[in-house]
């Protein structure tokens, strides 16, 4: 097993309030896969990230690397981890590239001729070899996430955490990187858990599917598997005309996704909540129902609302 | 880690080559203030007095500029890396961030024997004073150095908790200053036994054998034995402490953040 998560808690305390950031959450990764871990903000994504990283310590719970705790043999197992975390720069941005990427080998272990050799196969990778001497500061955004991404491959890490690798990128470099990313997946055999609020992404990258929310795990299983579950079970209706403004709030935390201003789809449990839902837009009259196959923003939607649902009660 | 020391050597060197007026207005800013206080302590008490006391000065003022580097950087350099937001890189390396902060103190103590040859020579030149520094003389300042490497992994640790230090390292200039040129070694009754624990107070104790009393590394007073004693005892407490904080700085989740 490349990573397994066990029962990963962690409680912060701020004055007299005590918050529950991330709670008995437990996954396990092979080498090869993709792991999606989704959840709204503040959900405890990058807690748990960063719990696997070991920059936080678990009040309870541990996660091994190739067998080896994070928690007690950190420094061991960090060897066969590489990380590109959200916010921050990751980057010396006075060197360029392949400076940066010799200096961050050098921290890893790798010496200093592996170190250009396996750089510049890098950035030949993810098209920057042109922009190998220039400084970092003077890259683009997207550039500089690429080169991010480089250095957190240079020491040939066997699991790779991404956290919002494409977040704030354009489409060219933001499908450059996803491309890159599943072919070292399937070249290679790295482990990768990202993070990400773009569902599109996720769903064109992830083998396995893991939703946080509130700090525990509401779903995770084969992408595959999920999908099915919701396959048959999601509906497109259009109206003749908008949809009532006062019905949106309810429609959208049964899970329902706007398309258009008289369109929507809505995951449903059974026949019986389709007919509810038709009853609740009586008397705007229906054009069309029409059953389709779910995606993975639905099936995000659908959980993390009715998590929020239950949790309001 | 000798890979990490090599990197750390070539980014100090590739930023040095990239940027050299740092570097240099450095050296500028040090030879002027030196020369202010030359020349300030000749009009106050006469340059005949100044100029029997030069040698010590210099020596003191040098041990002071490098102590201030040795404790200075690491604070800074975390406070840096979390203001760029590259510390947790550095925390994820397998190295560690202990080990990490150590091998930069060291790339930066041998660039700034350098930087102080320099410095040196320039006052020479400037006071019209020679002073003979053999190699052995390095080991006092060497030894200087881990002490203040362990004052520095203390205000590392403040920093790791809280992020900013800059008050405090302001602040921190004038009691190494205290530490440098206070004569703990020549005070009355416990004052010697004081001098061995307080931080660089052996190590120029040392100096002063070896350049003004001329008895070389091996005195009467042991001076070097209590160096030694005084070094390994601030480096073990620093890197105490930094463990310690860092453990702390983990469990509240606050590494990354500035």
């Amino acid at each position: 097993m490349l990573l397994q998560v066990d029962g990963l808690c962690k409680t912060y305390r701020k004055r007299s309030s005590v918050v529950l950031a991330v709670d008995h959450v437990s996954f396990q990764l092979e080498g090869g896969q993709i792991l999606g871990f989704l959840g709204p903000n503040g959900a405890g994504k990058s807690t748990t990230i960063k719990m696997i990283a070991g920059l936080i310590s678990p009040d309870e719970g541990d996660s091994k690397v190739l067998g080896e705790s994070t928690k007690r043999h950190r420094q061991r197992a960090l060897r066969h981890v590489g990380a590109v975390l959200e916010g921050s720069r990751n980057l010396y941005w006075r060197l360029s590239p392949l400076e940066n990427l010799q200096y961050w080998a050098g921290l890893r272990g790798v010496g200093k001729r592996d170190a250009v050799l396996l750089g510049r196969q890098l950035l030949e990778r993810f098209e920057l070899s042109d922009k190998m001497n220039h400084t970092v500061q003077q890259l683009s955004r997207g550039m500089q996430q690429k080169v991010a991404i480089c250095a957190a491959l240079i020491h040939q890490p066997d699991l790779l955490l991404l956290d919002e690798p494409t977040l704030g990128l354009d489409l060219d470099s933001s499908d450059r990187i996803q491309e890159i990313v599943l072919e070292l997946v399937r070249e290679q055999g790295i482990g990768v858990v990202l993070t990400t609020h773009q569902m599109d992404v996720a769903e064109a990258l992830s083998d396995r599917i893991a939703i946080i929310q509130n700090g525990r795990i509401v779903l995770e299983g084969e992408k595959r598997e999920v999908l099915d579950r919701f396959e048959g079970n999601v509906y497109v209706i259009e109206l003749a005309e908008r949809v009532p403004k006062e019905l949106r709030p309810e429609l959208e935390r049964a899970g329902a996704v706007f398309e258009g201003p008289d369109r929507f789809r809505i995951p449903v449990d059974s026949s019986e909540d389709l007919y509810q839902v038709v009853s609740r837009l009586k008397p705007v009259p229906v054009v069309r129902i029409e059953r389709e196959q779910a995606d993975l923003a639905t099936v995000f939607r659908h959980y993390t609302h009715k998590e929020a649902e239950q949790g309001s009660v | 880690m000798w890979f990490g020391l090599l990197a750390e050597f070539r980014r100090e060197w590739l930023l040095f080559r990239r940027y050299p007026t740092e570097l240099i207005s450095q050296i500028v800013i040090v030879v002027i203030a030196f020369y202010g206080l030359f020349l300030g302590a000749s009009y106050v008490a006469g340059s005949h007095v100044v100029g029997n006391r030069l040698d010590s000065v210099i020596v003191g003022y040098l041990l002071w500029t490098l102590a201030m580097g040795a404790v200075g950087s690491m604070g800074w350099d975390i406070m840096n890396e979390a203001q760029n937001g590259t510390l947790e890189q550095v925390m994820i390396s397998s190295l560690g961030l202990s080990r990490i902060l150590l091998l930069r103190s060291i790339v930066m103590f041998l660039y700034n024997i350098l930087f102080t040859f320099v410095v040196l020579f320039l006052i020479m030149w400037m006071t019209h004073r020679h002073l003979s520094v053999s190699i052995v003389e390095l080991i006092p300042f060497g030894l200087a150095m881990a002490s203040a490497i362990g004052i520095g992994y203390c205000v590392a640790s403040m920093t790791i908790l809280f992020k900013r230090s800059n008050q405090f390292l302001g602040l921190l200039q004038f009691v190494l200053l205290f530490l440098v040129m206070t004569p703990f070694a020549s005070l009355p009754g416990w004052g010697q036994a004081i001098a061995v624990f307080v931080p660089i107070a052996p190590m120029n104790a040392l100096l002063k054998q070896m350049m003004i009393e001329q008895f070389g590394l091996i005195g009467p007073h042991y001076w070097l034995l209590w160096s030694v004693v005084n070094a390994v005892l601030w480096v073990g407490l620093g890197m105490v402490v930094f463990a310690t904080a860092s453990k702390r700085a983990r469990r509240k989740g606050i590494l990354g953040h500035y």
